[in-house]
Formats: structure tokens, C-alpha cells, sequence
């Protein structure tokens, strides 16, 4: 997916750390840090351990961002794709932002019950001489079990809050999460034991070509190379050996209406 | 497949549940999805492709360095030795293939080893040009903690250092200037030897200097018993070997190393569309070739040099009458150089300029660069444009630098049509066009791709457009189809021509078909030694291919 809308993400970012942007014309804008967000970005502590010891509140600074590459003669940074900025903020983005606990508004008069889910983004890796990724957001009903893929698809057409709204209740889960999550994690792995790895046996065919080669090249004085002989063979596994790696991009408990499933 | 080895994620539901717990502060829903979000477009969807230059908008790779790169990453897993020639880029190269690991997320830990002159450069460079947050190792800095160390090869193998990265786990590992490593019983090599990592770079200009065990050094870092163990390698390449062998080896060699020479290189991505337009001469021009072509008076290669003219202005054939007419105005046999001048004058406009006309009106508001042998065809084309409302300029090797900068000047902002009689080098880039009229065919190659180097260079976006303008039944048939057909010397070959030449030892190939002219009887007779020479260098072309170390 490509960055299509650098824009509206990085606005939606710093609004929501409730920082001000200051001024936007086409493809450049500045926004005003707030000291949380100074803090995380602009990698200056001593100046904030400074103030924080002459009791001071310190001056949280502005960044001037350029989106539109015609634009660069600006006074700002040209943030794209691969800028450490923008990196920075992603990274940041995944730190910070694993789970969350939240419950859907707006729901309609007669219903007020709220059906806990666990919603889980999952990002499996596959690891051989090349790799790749694939995403997947998946949802289980904590009450009957059922189970959904694309769930952020869904949620994304709803307004979700972080309280409880008033007049509304929550059903307790029948099932427990971190069982829900064995079954999440269950349907994975099957998932994966379905697919053809090709490349994973392709990875293992040059593995094991390459441990030949290699014996072959200390054949004749194996035994005064056995440490040199054993640290390649190790280079090569870690080179080679196939993984597939399961990893929680994030993930929490959801309230959703029952209409809404 | 059985044998797959998943880990799975084991600690998010026990954190989930210990935050849910302890009340602590989650994440809001505009956050969450911006997560997701990032996560989504931070992904790598697919085995194969280069995804670091999404990364660098701003850096444009040349298309032989990106290609290098993919074949790295692609082919060689990896683990290779880059050997363009000097100044083609290869830091720019292991930047790239550096990055993509990096992005990939297969690359943490990674060392670089430079000779001390050039770790800053090195830094600034991936810093810059890559966003990969090199630095330098200076004293006291710890090998473990530092992700991305630059430092000079005498440094790290040095004690204490030398202890310490030993212990570390390298993803990656970069050596410039690798051929410092070519002697395996050197410290050097063996540190490296033992260095434990899983990609690595060897970066060097010159891979073999003297002997073949040096490389057989370099790809034992690599890929060990890739080119076998030591004795057996020895036994077979070292001493005199086989055609077949060295065939075999450099097969070996070429799935371990990347190579360009700046002959190779020199193409942008860029495509030549070369189109060639025949011309029928006029009956009354056709009639006069013919007689110049029976005229027994003038030497073989004087007339050569007229055919030639009047193949391309009547102008340019009247200028050497002339000149031969001053020479010999004592002699008695100017009557029949008399006699040519007054029939020259009574041709029409050549068949050639009208082509032109015709041609340049085609193309329409685009810019034309016209090349042509003679100064005389310069002049005549220049008024023969204008009379059809065209607006040129004239442009040639002579001019000083500062007109030919105003020349250059004024053909972009100003004039449609630029021609000139010599490529003239260097100091002009025109590659703001991309039209270009071979009015005439050089017969020394070079000469040719130095012309259409001009427009068809670095920084060229478009495609390039050449049209070879040659006249039927002329030495320009001749030339065209024996020469520059056969040998594809429109495609940029050229440079491996020249080597071809040297092993054939002859000379350049102008000298050489101007010889076969003055020795040859009949046309026919012509024709023949032209098609043997052309074949023995095709010949030699087929051998010398593969005849190189390393990947192209």
C-alpha cells in the first residue's frame, strides 16, 4: 500500500497528541509540539532535564513539514516514505499504540447490550533467502465464538470510544482472552500449514548445497578448521533456515452492539 | 512441509491482560488505526523487487546500479563482490542492497570496514543519500552497542577490537576496497575470515590483479568451496589452463560477482529507436554519381572522398573540385575537373535535404540536433532550413567555449534545429533533446556513439530518436548494410568493437574499410572483402562474450 494520503496521516497523528497545526497550504504545514511530543521526537533530553531542574517549563518547538516534493526549496523537512521522520513517527506508532480497550457509540435505542470482542492484528513473516509479509486483522466473539477476518475493514465504519457510553452495558466473555487467542492463533497455523512453501524449500535446497560446498572446501583439514567450519555452518543457517514468524501488531478488547455482527 | 519452524508471539495476550487489569492508559481508536495503518504500509507484500528506493525518492540510482542491487539481493542472497570500474558507483550499489536488508528487516547489527580515508565519506554518504544512521567508531564507543559502526579494517583488527567484534553476530558486513584481502595468509583476511555474519559485501575495482588465486581469496570469504578448496583450485587454474576451465570458472565467478565497465554503463534508461530512411537520388544526381563513379582520372581514394561528398551536398563534392581544380590549375586534365563543377552546379537541391525537410516537419515542436561530415553541408542545410522556415544553429568543434555555451543556449530556448559537423567532444549535453538526423554516416564508429552520446546520456528521460539518412545505390548502401546493420553499431556496442579490433590486430575500422575501398576493383569485388570483415568481427564478438569476469 503506498503512502497515498502523507497529509491527513500525519494530521490525524499530531491532532490526536493534541498538537496545533499552525499554518497549511498545499503540501506544506507547521505544527506546534506539545512538550509530550517535543519529548518524543526532537531527541533533545538535556535540555528537558535542564528545565525540569531550574523549574522551568521548557518551550516545545515547531516543525515545519513539506509533503509535496515540488515545494522543497521551503523553509521545513521534506517528509516522504522513507524520511527519518516519518519513520520516527511510525515507529513510534507501533510502540506506543499496542492496546486499547474501547466501545462503540451511537448505537441504537432498544439495544444498549455491548458483546465484548478480541480483535487482533497479526503480521506472519516468512524468512528464507528473501522475505515477506502479510497482515491480517482478525476479531472473535468472546460470547459465541464466531470469528471474522478484515475486522479493522468493520470498525473503521464505526465511532468508537474509550468509555463505556451512557445507558449501555457490557456482557461479560464467556470465553477468556487468552484462550480466544489460542483459537485466533490456531486458525493461523493452519492457515500457514495450508499454503505451499515453495520458497522454504527452496531456501533448504541452497542451505544444503551450500553445507556441501562447504565441507568440500575444508575436506582435506577439517579437524585444524573445526571452529572456522562450525562458525560457517552457522552463518549459513541463519542465512538460510526457513521461519515463519507470528508477531501481534496490536490488538484489545472491543464492545460492539450485536447488530453490528 | 513439515519441517516449518513458526514462533509464534507470545507475550501480547499476557500484556493485553495485564493492562486491562492494572487500568493502565490504552490506546485511542484514532491511534490504534494509525498503528494498523502504518503497519500496512510498512509492509513487504512480496519475495522478489527492490523496496529501498521507495525509501529514497530522492536519490536516482542509475539503471545498472539498480540493477546490480536486485541481482544481489535476488540471485546471490546477499553475499557478493561488487567490481564495477572506478566511479560507477558501487558504494551507491551496497547502499542499495545495505537498505533493502535494512527495510526488510533482515539487517540490525552491520559493520563497515573502509580503509581510514574514507570512513567519513562513507558516513556522510549513507547518512545522506540512505538514511541509514552510520557513524564512525571513535575510542571508548562499544562495538556491541552501536547498530550501524564504520570503521578503517586496521582499526577493528586491532586488540582490544578485534576480540570484541568477533563476538558479535553481524547481519551485514560491507569491505571497500576488498582487494586489500586477496593474500589469504594477510591478517586481514583471516580477521575477516572468522567475522560471523550472514550478507556480505566485498567491494573492489580491480577483483584479479596478477594471479586467479586471488579470487579464488575473495569468493572463499563469500561462498567457501564455491571455486572448490585450495589444492584443487590451484592444481587446476593456477598454472596454465585449459580455454574450457577458464570458461568453466568464469561461469563460477559470475554468480558471485557484479561487474560493469563504464562502456556498459553509459545507456540511462532511456531506449534508442533507430530508424534508417533510404533516399532515391534524382535522375540527374543519379546520373552524375555514376559518371564521378566510372571517372578513372582521380586516385581510388580521392574519389572515395567525392562519392562521398555528393552523397551528402553538392556543395560539399564542389568544395573539393575546387580545391583539386586550384591544385592541378596547370595540368591539362582540369578541363574534365572543369567539366564536373559545371555539372554540379546544375543539380537540383539534394535528395538528402529535401528528406530532411520532410523529417524535421514530422517531428513537429520537437528539438532536432542534424549531424553531418561537412562544413559545406552545414552551411548549405542551415540556409536550406530557413528557406522552409525552419531556424537553426550551426554548431561545431572550432567554436570557442563560450559561443558553443551561447550556441547550446540558444538552440534550447530559441532555434528547432541544431547541426553540427562534430560531436566536438566533450562540453556539450544536449540532452534536452532527443531527435537526431545521422545526415551522413561517419565511417569511424566511435565517431557515431560519440554523436549520439550527446543526447542519449545520464539525465536523458525520454526515448531517443535516430534517423540514418543514407542513398541507395551509393558507398552509403554499402556502408550501411555491411557495416553498421551487421555489427549493431547503433546499439551502443561500440566500446567492444574497439576491443575486438585491438585482438584482431587491425586498425581502427575507418582505415580499414577506406582500405578495402582503394584495393578493390570492382564493387562486387568491394562488397565481398566488406562482408569478411564484418564476419571475422562477429565472430570474435560471439567468443568474446561470456569472456568476462563477473555478472553484467
Amino acid at each position: 500500500m503506498a503512502l497515498s494520503n502523507l497529509n491527513q496521516f500525519l494530521k490525524t497523528f499530531f491532532t490526536t497528541h493534541e498538537c496545533r497545526i499552525l499554518s497549511r497550504e498545499e503540501g506544506v504545514f507547521t505544527v506546534q509540539l506539545t512538550e509530550e511530543m517535543d519529548k518524543a521526537l526532537m531527541n533533545r533530553p538535556f535540555y528537558w532535564h535542564y528545565m525540569k531542574k531550574m523549574g522551568k517549563t521548557g518551550d516545545p518547538m515547531q516543525l515545519t513539514f513539506i509533503t509535496n516534493s515540488e515545494k522543497r526549496e521551503y523553509k521545513g523537512e521534506w517528509i516522504h516514505f522513507g524520511s527519518p521522520r516519518l519513520q520516527q513517527i511510525i515507529h513510534h506508532l507501533k510502540e506506543k499504540e499496542r492496546y486499547t480497550k474501547l466501545y462503540q457509540k451511537d448505537i441504537s435505542a432498544q439495544n444498549k447490550a455491548l458483546y465484548p470482542w478480541l480483535v487482533t492484528n497479526i503480521k506472519i513473516s516468512y524468512i528464507g533467502k528473501q522475505m515477506k509479509e502479510e497482515l491480517f486483522s482478525i476479531g472473535l466473539n468472546l460470547v459465541n465464538g464466531m470469528m471474522r477476518t478484515k475486522m479493522m475493514d468493520l470498525l473503521k465504519n464505526i465511532s468508537l470510544q474509550m468509555t463505556i457510553p451512557d445507558y449501555c452495558y457490557s456482557i461479560s466473555p464467556i470465553i477468556m482472552p487468552k484462550s480466544g487467542y489460542k483459537r485466533i492463533e490456531n486458525v493461523l497455523k493452519q492457515y500457514i500449514q495450508d499454503q505451499n512453501h515453495q520458497w522454504a524449500e527452496e531456501s533448504l535446497r541452497t542451505l544444503d548445497s551450500e553445507l556441501k560446498l562447504l565441507h568440500h572446501f575444508y575436506k582435506d583439514n577439517q579437524d585444524e578448521n573445526e571452529e572456522q567450519l562450525l562458525k560457517e555452518e552457522m552463518d549459513l543457517k541463519n542465512r538460510y533456515q526457513p521461519t515463519i514468524k507470528l508477531q501481534v501488531v496490536n490488538g484489545g478488547i472491543f464492545y460492539l452492539s450485536k447488530s453490528l455482527t | 512441509m513439515n519441517q516449518l519452524d513458526i514462533k509464534y508471539d507470545n507475550n501480547f495476550i499476557e500484556n493485553l491482560n495485564l493492562k486491562l487489569k492494572k487500568e493502565t492508559p490504552l490506546s485511542s481508536w484514532e491511534l490504534f488505526k494509525l498503528a494498523y495503518d502504518a503497519e500496512m504500509f510498512t509492509l513487504t507484500p512480496n519475495f522478489d523487487g527492490l523496496i529501498a528506493v521507495n525509501h529514497l525518492p530522492h536519490l536516482k540510482p542509475l539503471p545498472h546500479q539498480i540493477k546490480a542491487a536486485k541481482q544481489v539481493v535476488e540471485n546471490m542472497n546477499g553475499r557478493a563482490i561488487l567490481a564495477d570500474e572506478v566511479g560507477l558507483g558501487k558504494t551507491i550499489e551496497a547502499g542499495l542492497i545495505l537498505k533493502e536488508y535494512m527495510v526488510r528487516g533482515l539487517a540490525k547489527k552491520i559493520l563497515i570496514l573502509v580503509p581510514a580515508s574514507l570512513v567519513n565519506q562513507w558516513v556522510k554518504e549513507l547518512n545522506e543519500k540512505f538514511y541509514i544512521p552510520a557513524i564512525a567508531y571513535r575510542k571508548n564507543y562499544s562495538w556491541e552497542h552501536c547498530d550501524v559502526i564504520i570503521a578503517s579494517l586496521d582499526t577493528a583488527k586491532r586488540e582490544p577490537h578485534q576480540e570484541d567484534i568477533l563476538q558479535i553476530d553481524y547481519d551485514f558486513i560491507i569491505i571497500d576496497e576488498a582487494h586489500k584481502l586477496k593474500n589469504h595468509r594477510t591478517k586481514n583476511y583471516s580477521f575477516v575470515k572468522q567475522l560471523k555474519k550472514k550478507y556480505c559485501l566485498l567491494l573492489t575495482a580491480t577483483p584479479i590483479q596478477n594471479k586467479l588465486i586471488e579470487i579464488f581469496n575473495l569468493v572463499s570469504i563469500l561462498k567457501p568451496g564455491h571455486l572448490g578448496n585450495y589444492e584443487s583450485f590451484k592444481k587446476k587454474y593456477d598454472k596454465q589452463s585449459n580455454h574450457t576451465d577458464k570458461q568453466y570458472l568464469k561461469q563460477l565467478i559470475q554468480k558471485v560477482m557484479v561487474r560493469h565497465t563504464r562502456e556498459q554503463t553509459t545507456m540511462s534508461s532511456s531506449k534508442r529507436k533507430i530508424k534508417t530512411v533510404w533516399i532515391n537520388f534524382s535522375p540527374e544526381e543519379q546520373a552524375f554519381y555514376s559518371k564521378l563513379d566510372k571517372d578513372t582520372y582521380s586516385s581510388p581514394l580521392v574519389k572515395l572522398t567525392l562519392l562521398r561528398e555528393i552523397c551528402s551536398s553538392r556543395e560539399a563534392c564542389f568544395m573539393s573540385f575546387k580545391k583539386i581544380m586550384e591544385k592541378q590549375n596547370q595540368e591539362n586534365n582540369s578541363n574534365l575537373v572543369h567539366n564536373f563543377i559545371i555539372e554540379i552546379e546544375q543539380l537540383p537541391h539534394h535528395a538528402k535535404a529535401k528528406k530532411v525537410i520532410d523529417l524535421v516537419q514530422k517531428i513537429g515542436d520537437e528539438k532536432v540536433i542534424i549531424f553531418t561530415e561537412y562544413r559545406a553541408t552545414q552551411y548549405y542545410l542551415q540556409w536550406y532550413l530557413q528557406q522552409h522556415g525552419i531556424s537553426s544553429v550551426p554548431f561545431r568543434g572550432g567554436f570557442k567555449t563560450g559561443k558553443k555555451d551561447w550556441m547550446q543556449k540558444i538552440f534550447k530556448d530559441h532555434a528547432q534545429v541544431l547541426i553540427a559537423t562534430e560531436a566536438a567532444g566533450e562540453g556539450i549535453n544536449l540532452q534536452f533533446a532527443n531527435h537526431l538526423i545521422n545526415y551522413d554516416l561517419p565511417w569511424n564508429p566511435m565517431r557515431l556513439e560519440q554523436r549520439i552520446g550527446r543526447i542519449h546520456r545520464y539525465g536523458q528521460e525520454k526515448d531517443v530518436y535516430i534517423y540514418n539518412l543514407a542513398i541507395l545505390n551509393t558507398v552509403e548502401e554499402h556502408i550501411m548494410k555491411t557495416l553498421y546493420d551487421k555489427l549493431n553499431l547503433f546499439e551502443g556496442v561500440i566500446g567492444k568493437i574497439d576491443d575486438i579490433l585491438a585482438e584482431l590486430k587491425l586498425n581502427n575500422l575507418e582505415t580499414e574499410v577506406k582500405n578495402i575501398y582503394r584495393q578493390s576493383e570492382t564493387s562486387g569485388e568491394m562488397k565481398i572483402k566488406l562482408d569478411n570483415l564484418t564476419s571475422i568481427i562477429q565472430g570474435q564478438t560471439l567468443s568474446e562474450s561470456g569472456d568476462q569476469y563477473g555478472t553484467v
